[in-house]
């Protein structure tokens, strides 16, 4: 019993120290942490021009951006969204909590880099989707939401968390 | 200039330090030099007061405004009254953790130097103290250098500090913290030189007891600080989360109030001396587990420091290391340490055990809960969240086992059994006092919660307890030990008020237009929003909302606002509390709404003065046991 | 600025009766109100590095606090109305973790490792 103890005295330590030096030297932002993937939630609509976005739109692989003309972090993501959008990664908008005057000239202003923009200004579908705030972004494999960047979108969080999620999609079909 | 100095000289201590350490491992396995520990002490001394001015110029450096060292230029601001500049220094990771060094090097030279130089453990516990001292120079001078300079020519103004943390509370708060968490060093290094020397005939319970007991009262102060910070700044009307931060300060005050309890049986009753001495060792490494959460950015906390991966690995590295050292050595010796004395089952003794078991217990929920997350997203990735209503859940059987041993224990005995009479005489009062006073409650209140009752019940045990002792003590003459009685006392209304608060309090959320009132209920029966003004202060705007509220009769003004710093053009909210004998009313302001009507977030708390008060009885309490003439 | 707009609005009142609803919160009972604080004090800030919907300022909070009050006024209960949350924030998002598989470890580790001390102790009975 004694011996017991004296063994667990020095082991448990031991353990502790491991385990957290493991888990310094792991990257933040890959982390261990799962998405649990769930269908994108339901919504009735319109777009920025006022038409209503159609059901079928969410199909294949599409990048769902969370923005406003408020927000000034988008700005500092607009670049690379640009960037994926020319290299034919399709990116859909999601305007959230703004003025669809405010919103589309902001687009005019500083480009649009989306096939379209969903004009959600109460936040519903935002909220449904667990939005916290803009900028914000969602992977989304014909109509599942299967990957989420939580603040802008950059170079570093594009390769590290949507690029194997894309990657495992299109192996996947 | 002074900032090269100052440099050089934290640069010159760990030299120092160095020396002492080198100098007295090459002399370990030759014959010992006469002079080799007054050599030592001389350095160590030196290298101290090296420290204690190269912090001193570091004072001035904030005082004087100069922003060509970054950390300074990053939290502080030529417009910040004096008091503000010095504090803006441990404000933030690189100053805080130079603070931290200041008092662990005081609490080390006062110590180190108050013993004799023919004590046994002098040597032993020098190098422990000159170990930790040089580890930790090192951290800040290699990973979180407060020397740093902005070339080529500084910043033209400070940043300023974060308009938060403008506010005495939160600037005597980690000081007080950290005098609490470095004096267990003594503690620490005093025990671990005891298992090195390997002669258990020593006895070594007087020498770090009064030191003990001083950094218990830190520690019990500056948790009681943030806690009171939390209150009344940052407008939620909690003032506990076990948010981990909180958490890691309140496992090692938990070690420390065991080990002071264990230490006073070990002492007077020469056995739990294995406990004691692991409890010792316990405290201050769970110091450095604190130190190293808080400033790995390892946990997801609002008060977390830096989120730098090389700063965590040195602390986790540096403070595994010792405390490894220190646990191998104690484990080592154990054989040796254990006396064959059997513990008396209902003695003061067993008593004494079974808190140690408990506050372990303590220690362990608490580590489990705030480990808990880390451990289930490094397996299969989920994310679980732990916070209050798990800790309350585990804590409410806890305690009120706690205050069943302690309602028991007063009256024990050393070393027998307490006779069966005595013992149902003391819990029949207190128990049945409780009881009635429960239902009472209820009675009155009509709001049951199992866990908050369980609270209710275990501080009115603990409560009537004592009134019982001091009506023996003042009828009967019988003994009763003041400092104890007190800070026990403290312990009880701190169950009970904490309890009481969470079942009364209740919140109203309310939006009205400047020059309305409504009826808000039976005690607020009037709530008139006055008048809201705009008001220009010297480095932020004020939007001042006054606000009268007829309750229970009494007519209160109250003035909640929100602030917008200039400089950082953060806003804050101040909210206003009118704090009676038996509770709060707390009104925060929130936002103007389109139609031009503000919300408003009132809180009546209740016993929060109480809780506030129980620390302030711990506090004396220990203060009494700490100065009581030694009577015998 | 602040002032003209304060002034503008202020008028706008004296000319108008109240238009709005003063208690943000109105519930059927005071049960209700209970569950309805207790909840949101166990939900998850989804934006704050700790803290709960109840002491944030967040707008999502916010949303969320609304949202919980919705579902308490039309009958949810307490289970239904954090799976409602969960579903849409991550299970991260309650604070009260769930008592099933490896949550058991967490609820009763605690009291299994008082058991486990007291057993040790009885056995050695020593110091």
């Amino acid at each position: 019993m004694n011996q017991l103890l004296r063994f667990l005295i020095v082991l448990l330590p031991i353990v502790v120290l491991i385990f957290f030096g493991k888990i310094l030297l792991v990257d933040e932002d890959i982390k261990f942490s799962n998405f649990n993937s769930k269908i994108f939630p339901e919504f009735q609509l319109n777009d920025l021009d006022g038409n209503p976005v159609q059901s079928g739109s969410l199909n294949g692989v599409k990048i769902l951006n969370v923005w406003a003309s408020w927000c000034i972090t988008c700005l500092v993501e607009h670049p690379f969204l640009t960037r994926l959008s020319e290299q034919n990664i399709q990116i859909i908008g999601l305007n959230y909590k703004d003025s669809d005057l405010k919103a589309n000239a902001w687009l005019k202003k500083h480009g649009n880099p989306y096939l379209f923009s969903i004009y959600d200004p109460r936040g519903d579908l935002a909220f449904d989707l667990g939005v916290t705030g803009a900028p914000e972004s969602y992977l989304i494999v014909n109509n599942q939401v299967v990957g989420h960047i939580q603040g802008e979108m950059n170079q570093r969080k594009w390769e590290t968390i949507f690029l194997p999620l894309i990657q495992k999609a299109k192996q996947g079909s | 200039m002074i900032g090269e100095i100052s440099h050089f000289l934290s640069l010159s201590a760990v030299l120092l330090l160095s020396l002492v350490l080198i100098f007295n491992l090459f002399f370990f396995f030759s014959k010992i030099h006469p002079n080799q520990l007054t050599l030592s002490m001389r350095l160590f001394n030196q290298a101290c007061w090296l420290v204690f001015i190269s912090f001193g110029m570091y004072v001035y450096l904030a005082i004087s405004d100069d922003f060509s060292i970054a950390y300074i230029a990053n939290h502080s601001n030529s417009q910040l009254p004096i008091f503000y500049k010095i504090t803006s220094i441990w404000s933030a990771h690189e100053g805080s953790m130079f603070l931290w060094i200041v008092f662990l090097t005081a609490w080390s030279i006062l110590f180190i130097n108050s013993l004799n130089n023919n004590h046994p453990l002098k040597k032993f516990t020098l190098l422990m103290l000159s170990l930790i001292i040089l580890g930790f120079l090192l951290f800040l001078l290699l990973t979180s250098n407060p020397f740093e300079r902005i070339l080529p020519f500084g910043a033209v103004e400070g940043a300023d500090i974060n308009p938060v943390l403008q506010d005495p509370a939160l600037a005597i708060h980690p000081p007080m913290l950290y005098l609490g968490y470095v004096g267990f060093v003594i503690s620490f290094s005093f025990i671990t030189a005891y298992l090195l020397n390997g002669n258990f005939e020593l006895q070594w319970e007087q020498d770090i007891k009064n030191w003990s007991l001083v950094a218990w009262i830190f520690l019990t102060i500056g948790i009681a600080l943030g806690s009171w910070w939390a209150y009344y700044e940052l407008g939620w009307g909690g003032y506990w989360f076990w948010d981990p931060v909180e958490n890691v300060a309140l496992m090692p005050w938990l070690a420390a109030t065991a080990f002071m309890h264990s230490l006073f049986a070990s002492s007077k009753s020469n056995v739990l001396k294995t406990w004691t001495m692991f409890l010792g060792i316990l405290i201050f490494a769970l110091s450095l587990f604190g130190a190293f959460i808080v400033r790995s950015g390892i946990i997801d906390s609002v008060h977390s420091f830096a989120n730098d991966p090389e700063r965590g690995l040195y602390l986790l590295s540096f403070s595994g290391l010792i405390t490894l050292f220190a646990l191998t050595i104690f484990a080592y010796r154990l054989p040796a340490l254990n006396s064959s004395k059997l513990v008396v089952t209902g003695s003061k003794e067993s008593f004494l055990s079974m808190n140690n078991i408990l506050m372990i217990t303590s220690i362990f929920s608490i580590f489990l809960g705030v480990t808990y997350p880390l451990i289930i997203e490094s397996i299969n990735g989920d994310k679980v969240s732990i916070g209050p209503p798990y800790y309350n859940t585990i804590f409410a059987p806890l305690i009120l086992i706690a205050a069943i041993f302690i309602m028991i224990s007063v009256d024990a005995l050393w070393q027998r059994s307490m006779p069966l009479r005595r013992f149902f005489t003391a819990i029949a009062v207190p128990v049945t006092l409780s009881l009635i006073s429960m239902y009472l409650i209820w009675w009155t209140t009509s709001v049951f919660s199992i866990l908050a009752y369980i609270g209710i019940f275990s501080g009115l045990l603990i409560l009537f307890r004592y009134l019982l002792r001091v009506i023996n003590n003042l009828f009967n003459k019988k003994f009763i030990n003041k400092g104890s009685a007190i800070a026990h006392t403290g312990l009880g209304l701190l169950f009970f008020a904490v309890s009481m608060n969470s079942i009364l309090s209740y919140e109203k959320n309310l939006n009205l237009a400047p020059g309305q009132s409504i009826l808000v209920d039976k005690s607020v029966q009037e709530f008139s929003f006055n008048n809201i003004r705009v008001i220009k202060a010297s480095n932020h705007d004020v939007i001042s909302a006054e606000v009268s509220l007829l309750q229970d009769g009494r007519e209160i003004s109250l003035n909640p606002q929100k602030r917008k710093y200039t400089t950082r053009g953060q806003i804050t909210s101040e909210s206003s509390i009118h704090a009676t004998f038996l509770k709060d009313t707390y009104l925060t302001i929130g936002d103007q709404l389109e139609n031009g009507s503000w919300t408003f977030s009132l809180k009546i708390n209740y016993f929060i003065k109480w809780i506030w008060f129980s620390a302030a009885l711990m506090v004396l309490g220990m203060l009494l046991t700490i100065f009581k003439k030694k009577v015998s | 600025m602040i002032i003209k707009k304060l002034f503008i609005f202020f008028s706008f009142i004296v000319l108008s009766t109240s238009a709005f609803n003063q208690v943000v919160y109105e519930f059927e009972d005071s049960l209700q109100e209970k569950r309805f604080y207790s909840l949101i004090s166990e939900i998850r800030c989804p934006k704050c590095t700790s803290g709960s919907i109840a002491s944030s300022d967040a707008p999502v909070s916010r949303d969320l606090k609304n949202k919980v009050y919705e579902l308490v006024r039309d009958g949810s209960t307490d289970k239904e109305i954090k799976t409602y949350v969960s579903k849409r924030f991550g299970d991260f998002s309650d604070y009260r973790p769930s008592l099933e598989g490896s949550n058991y470890l967490l609820w009763f580790g605690p009291f299994i490792f008082l058991g486990l001390m007291l057993i040790i102790f009885f056995i050695k009975r020593r110091v």
